[in-house]
């Protein structure tokens, strides 16, 4: 068990190591939630700046009403896109180096996650420390919390990346479902506009999108506004996550190189 | 558990490997002894890799029954994932660490630790000569400089049996020289077992007790280098004599199994050893009085061998190896 511990733990290391290394993964991924804070919420904040406005978003001013999601959304594109990295492996070949070896592969292959999380969740937040520049009702004792919720949906969506990294053999297929995926999922997760005005056959595909619960999630935490009990929102989330890293984990332990 | 059958460190029982209608291994058996260096040699394509990969637990098999160190390659994977090592033909280090840090990440994932694994990282990174470069980016690595580390790092957790795949592969000769020093070192000093892929003759050659030739997914003859070559016919011993008269035949009737008189004063002489043949040889005909001006002797090659076998050579550095070469380079550089 030791072992197992042992490579879980230097899979995760590798992970950060290599984070640590590559500075322009940070920028490129940091850059992206600023603009849509800035570019597309100080916008809008003005375009909501009239007294019954407010009504709209739960009480809150638009930019705190916006930038918890969007630091959700970072957070689950920095995860899902952790998973392209074992496709990388794949070609640059180090996945051999872990598949012949004795460690049991769930735990290599969870260390990698755990890893690929732990920066998703610096990510969000750098974001989030950004976002208490220009949004003034949140909270700063929502963030252990909020961060919990940020970690929770990591795992789950570098597990689902990971997953379907192992599926997939190029990159281009990969790329192709994020941008059919990802930006579908984070507009329809009430980051942006509150789930309430929604067309219903759009807020059916809010429901089942697990981000939802985390835009829910980290918002109540850190605005106390929300359209779900939060724990409902965290028992969603943990369900994914185990189902996505149970799902990684079978998948890694078959994989050959056939 | 059937430890070590029979004392040897692979045995391989009719494998069988396909890939859809493709059959890659077409039943090959062969037996490893411990301390043993093995090699199969065969052209580009033959099923060297893909029977490396199944000894590596690395592909399933079709069929047949493959043991590494006593386990069973399908039943027991993790068992034969602890006695091996193993050196891909493509790279697989992380190009974004250090020399050191994979050597690292390779020890924690076999359960290494502390002190232990740092004199060991010392240890193999002195043993390939890279401990000066160890803080270096592999993706700064040349190419000879990483195939030196993947062999340091599939010795590090001390494996029993070592494979590797194509060891030399797209290598300048001197970064290949140095390559077959470790190896031999290995077996000499470490005591490891090895089992190699090549198709360079003169690897195979240089390198291995016992050889297997391969070709389209079977095995065509096995034996150690001599045997083969023996295969291939005996040796022959060209002298080149002052005046030669008709008749020189006659003087070395009871040293060579056939004797043969060339135009130009030339003898070719037939015979089993040619080293320890020629020696006589001279000694007789100056015992005859004859004034030998030359003297050489050519011996079978394998590839002589597989030519006799297939009709067909092995294929020397081709434009094959070339692109492969050029794809890995461009593949780290990335």
């Amino acid at each position: 068990m030791s072992e197992a511990l042992d490579a879980l733990i230097v899979m995760a290391y590798r992970q950060l190591k290599r984070f640590r290394r590559g500075r322009a993964r940070l920028v490129s991924s940091v850059v992206n939630p600023i603009i849509w804070i800035v570019f597309f919420g100080l916008g809008w904040s003005n375009v909501f700046n009239f007294p019954m406005a407010r009504a709209i978003f739960g009480g809150l001013d638009y930019l705190s009403f916006l930038t918890p999601g969007v630091v959700a959304m970072s957070v689950f594109t920095a995860s899902f896109i952790g998973g392209i990295t074992v496709i990388w492996d794949k070609q640059f070949g180090f996945l051999k180096e872990v598949l012949v070896a004795p460690a049991p592969r769930w735990a290599t292959i969870l260390g990698r996650i755990i890893g690929d999380s732990l920066i998703a969740v610096l990510q969000g937040l750098i974001i989030l420390g950004l976002s208490f520049l220009v949004a003034h009702s949140l909270n700063p004792w929502g963030v252990p919390a909020s961060m919990f919720y940020m970690l929770i949906l990591s795992l789950a969506f570098t597990g689902v990346g990971v997953s379907l990294a192992l599926k997939i053999t190029s990159m281009e297929a990969f790329q192709m479902i994020i941008s059919f995926l990802m930006l579908p999922l984070v507009f329809l997760s009430g980051a942006f506009y509150p789930l309430k005005y929604m067309p219903d056959w759009m807020k059916i595909i809010a429901y089942v999108n697990p981000l939802t619960y985390t835009v829910d999630g980290i918002r109540y935490w850190l605005t106390g506004v929300s359209t779900f009990n939060p724990l409902l929102d965290l028992a969603v989330l943990a369900g994914l996550a185990a189902i996505a890293l149970v799902a990684a984990a079978r998948l890694f332990s078959k994989t050959t190189l056939d | 558990m059937s430890q070590e059958k029979d004392g040897f460190a692979v045995v391989v029982e009719g494998l069988v490997k396909r890939y859809g209608r493709v059959v890659a291994v077409d039943g090959v058996s062969f037996r490893v002894g411990y301390g043993e260096v093995f090699g199969f040699l065969g052209p580009n394509g033959a099923g060297k890799t893909t029977t490396i990969h199944v000894l590596a637990t690395l592909l399933r098999p079709d069929g047949g029954r493959v043991l590494v160190a006593g386990r069973d390659v399908v039943r027991d994977p993790v068992g034969v994932r602890r006695s091996i090592g193993v050196v891909f033909q493509d790279p697989s280090l992380d190009g974004e660490l250090s020399g050191w840090e994979n050597l690292y990440l390779h020890g924690r994932i076999y359960g290494l630790r502390g002190r232990v694994l740092e004199e060991r990282i010392e240890e193999m990174l002195r043993f390939v000569e890279l401990w000066e470069y160890r803080d270096r980016l592999v993706k700064h690595y040349s190419g000879g400089m990483r195939r030196r580390l993947e062999i340091a790092r599939a010795l590090l957790h001390r494996p029993r049996i070592l494979f590797l795949d194509e060891p030399t592969l797209g290598l300048d000769p001197q970064t290949r020289a140095h390559i077959w020093d470790y190896i031999r070192k290995l077996r000499g000093e470490m005591g490891v077992t090895v089992f190699l892929t090549t198709h360079y003759m003169e690897e195979a050659e240089a390198l291995c007790d016992r050889i297997a030739i391969i070709d389209h997914g079977k095995i065509i003859a096995e034996g150690t280098p001599d045997e083969l070559k023996k295969m291939a016919g005996n040796d022959i011993v060209y002298l080149k004599i002052r005046e030669a008269k008709p008749g020189v035949c006659g003087f070395f009737e009871d040293l060579v199994m056939e004797c043969k008189e060339l135009p130009g004063g030339r003898v070719a002489l037939k015979v089993k050893d040619a080293v320890k043949a020629l020696p006589r040889i001279l000694l007789r005909a100056r015992d005859r009085g004859l004034d030998v001006l030359e003297a050489s002797y050519h011996r079978p090659s394998l590839n002589d061998v597989f030519l006799l076998l297939t009709g067909r050579e092995i294929r020397e550095e081709g434009p094959m190896d070339m692109i492969r070469a050029m794809v890995m380079s461009r593949r780290w550089r990335r």
